[in-house]
């Protein structure tokens, strides 16, 4: 397959706005640029605009203003280009279930035009990569939910696709499952030069995956960067002490730290926001002992992506 | 159109599958034939042009229409339930045109209710319906069937393109089926209807290709419709309007909602 052109960006938005009727804005200005060979995760509560935005980039719906490019190629004037060059997993379950899985690889196939000889290479390995062989001549109304998911994900990767976009692909995958598809699709990434767009609920895989994290509200971009910033930016590291007696005193002298930069209580447990959590665990054991504060537990915790995420949108991304 | 033909292939492997669901579908028109021709002989038949001996043979016809019409509601339900399941994002985003998207799923169904129309066809002549041996007149007769179901196939993906539920499709579905055989030369000749049907029947095109059949296909087809027969060439030309107004019809819902 021909690479698109020589543009160094896979996705790149511009302006992109979605008015579903006169005052429910889905996307709202959203400028994306997704280099060749990267991860983009875009991260946001349901509603936020995630899959409209997917629907956007994969051709399936117009947007209402400004520009998008996926592969190169514009999706409205060059949708055919475009959609040669991509594959999708919905984020709804969208399989015909009266066919088996090798079936429904197969008729997938044949819509982009691949040969017999292709099919049949391109499924056997698939259908080994999502670990569905046995399974492979079942009508898939058979099938488990992560089965159904994994074999959705076979088909995306179907045909060679230059860009991926998933929207929840390992959605109630067990971890194994999991693991396993992330390292073929790391795979997928350096070896064939593929760009992945994904959503997801797991702040782990998009801290690990993702070169780039978007996170998105109410239609909005509201912070973009590498996993590793958006966590630095949220600054210091949290010392959490649990223990009993001289509260009080230990607190107050604790703000008065030049190092310390927040301290929260409740529940029994001191939240101490430090410059640098392991270098400044002494300092705080000293003060407790001076203060005749007796420490049952401290623990040093790093900020999360899911820290980053509650920070810009004022929600947990999941319920724990 | 290759994409089209291999959705038409999709579509129609499934058969094996529901091959219950297709033989289930043609135990209703065979119920027609059976007791409908058997109890009605005596009394709607004495009116009839051929006789009560001949009652069969002369609903014979309408009843394959009914057929054709049948198959193609069923096919309609499963545009609807592709477009209601997703599966049609599959289609939507693969590099084939909107427009085969149509034309593999009315294809499938053409050829499904064609099928059915044919399979009571030869139910008919078990039941010992005679008809002409005459090959140019079968095929006459199957162009006017598949008109006939390319037209039904039309409404029914126009439908289902609209609807979201299958409830709501077999309602507007329904609403349409019996006026178009009970308002129709199928069960009776067209002479022994009030006025107003009459001219209902005249403007329905099942009255075309069930007159068409009629006069092709059966031994003395002319003589079975009675007088008032409508002109062979008009049937071709009704059927073959309905056949593209309903085409017309699909394609413009389907545009609408495919964007």
């Amino acid at each position: 397959m021909n690479k698109a052109n020589n543009s160094e960006l896979a996705i790149e938005t511009r302006g992109l706005v979605k008015r579903f009727a006169e005052d429910i804005v889905a996307v709202d200005r959203v400028d994306l640029s997704v280099p060749t060979n990267t991860v983009y995760a875009l991260l946001g509560p349901n509603g936020a605009g995630k899959t409209t935005t997917i629907s956007i980039l994969t051709t399936l719906i117009k947007s209402t203003n400004g520009s998008a490019k996926t592969a190169g190629f514009d999706v409205v004037t060059q949708a055919d280009e475009v959609r040669r060059r991509i594959g999708v997993t919905f984020q709804e379950m969208v399989l015909d279930e009266e066919l088996t899985g090798r079936q429904v690889l197969d008729y997938h196939g044949r819509l982009y035009g691949q040969s017999k000889v292709q099919r049949k290479a391109k499924i056997a390995e698939l259908l080994a990569l999502v670990e569905l062989e046995e399974a492979a001549d079942r009508r898939c109304s058979t099938y488990s939910g992560g089965m159904k998911r994994r074999l959705e994900l076979a088909r995306g990767l179907m045909t060679n696709p230059e860009v991926l976009f998933l929207d929840e692909p390992t959605l109630g995958l067990d971890p194994q499952n999991r693991a396993s598809i992330w390292a073929y699709i790391r795979d997928l990434k350096e070896k064939q030069g593929l760009t992945l767009l994904l959503t997801t609920h797991y702040m782990e895989e998009a801290e690990e995956m993702a070169d780039t994290v978007g996170i998105i509200d109410h239609g909005k971009i509201v912070a973009e960067g590498t996993p590793r910033d958006l966590i630095d930016q949220m600054g210091a590291d949290t010392i959490r002490v649990t223990g009993s007696d001289g509260e009080t005193s230990f607190t107050e002298k604790l703000r008065s730290l030049e190092f310390v930069q927040t301290v929260h209580t409740g529940d029994g447990v001191i939240q101490i926001g430090v410059d640098s959590g392991n270098h400044r665990l002494a300092e705080v054991v000293t003060l407790a002992n001076e203060n005749s504060y007796t420490i049952s537990d401290i623990s040093v915790t790093k900020p999360s992506l899911g820290d980053v995420f509650l920070k810009y949108t004022g929600r947990e991304l999941r319920d724990k | 159109m290759s994409a089209a033909f291999i959705l038409w292939g999709k579509h129609m492997s499934k058969l094996k599958v529901h091959s219950e669901e297709m033989f289930g579908m043609l135990i209703q028109p065979v119920l027609w034939v059976i007791l409908f021709g058997l109890g009605m002989k005596g009394l709607v038949g004495m009116g009839a042009p051929g006789g009560d001996e001949y009652y069969i043979d002369f609903i014979l016809p309408g009843i394959v229409a009914l057929t054709a019409l049948g198959g193609a509601i069923g096919g309609g339900v499963i545009w609807l339930n592709e477009r209601t399941s997703g599966v049609v994002k599959e289609y939507l985003i693969a590099p084939i045109p909107r427009l085969s998207i149509l034309m593999g799923n009315a294809m499938s169904i053409v050829t499904k209710s064609t099928i059915q129309a044919i399979l009571i066809f030869i139910v008919g002549i078990l039941l010992g319906v005679q008809i002409e041996l005459n090959p140019l007149g079968w095929l006459g007769g199957l162009v006017l069937v598949t008109g006939f179901g390319i037209g039904f196939a039309g409404i029914a993906l126009a439908v289902a393109s609209k609807v979201d539920d299958p409830g709501g499709y077999h309602m507007l579905i329904f609403m349409l089926n019996l006026p178009l055989l009970f308002m129709s030369n199928a069960l009776y000749p067209l002479e022994s209807l009030p006025r107003w049907m009459e001219i209902g029947a005249q403007i329905n095109p099942t009255s075309y290709a069930v007159d068409g059949i009629r006069a092709m296909v059966l031994e003395d087809g002319a003589t079975l419709a009675g007088g008032e027969t409508l002109s062979l060439w008009l049937c071709f030309v009704v059927v073959a309007v309905f056949a593209i107004l309903g085409m017309g019809l699909a394609y413009s819902v389907f545009r609408r909602v495919t964007k």
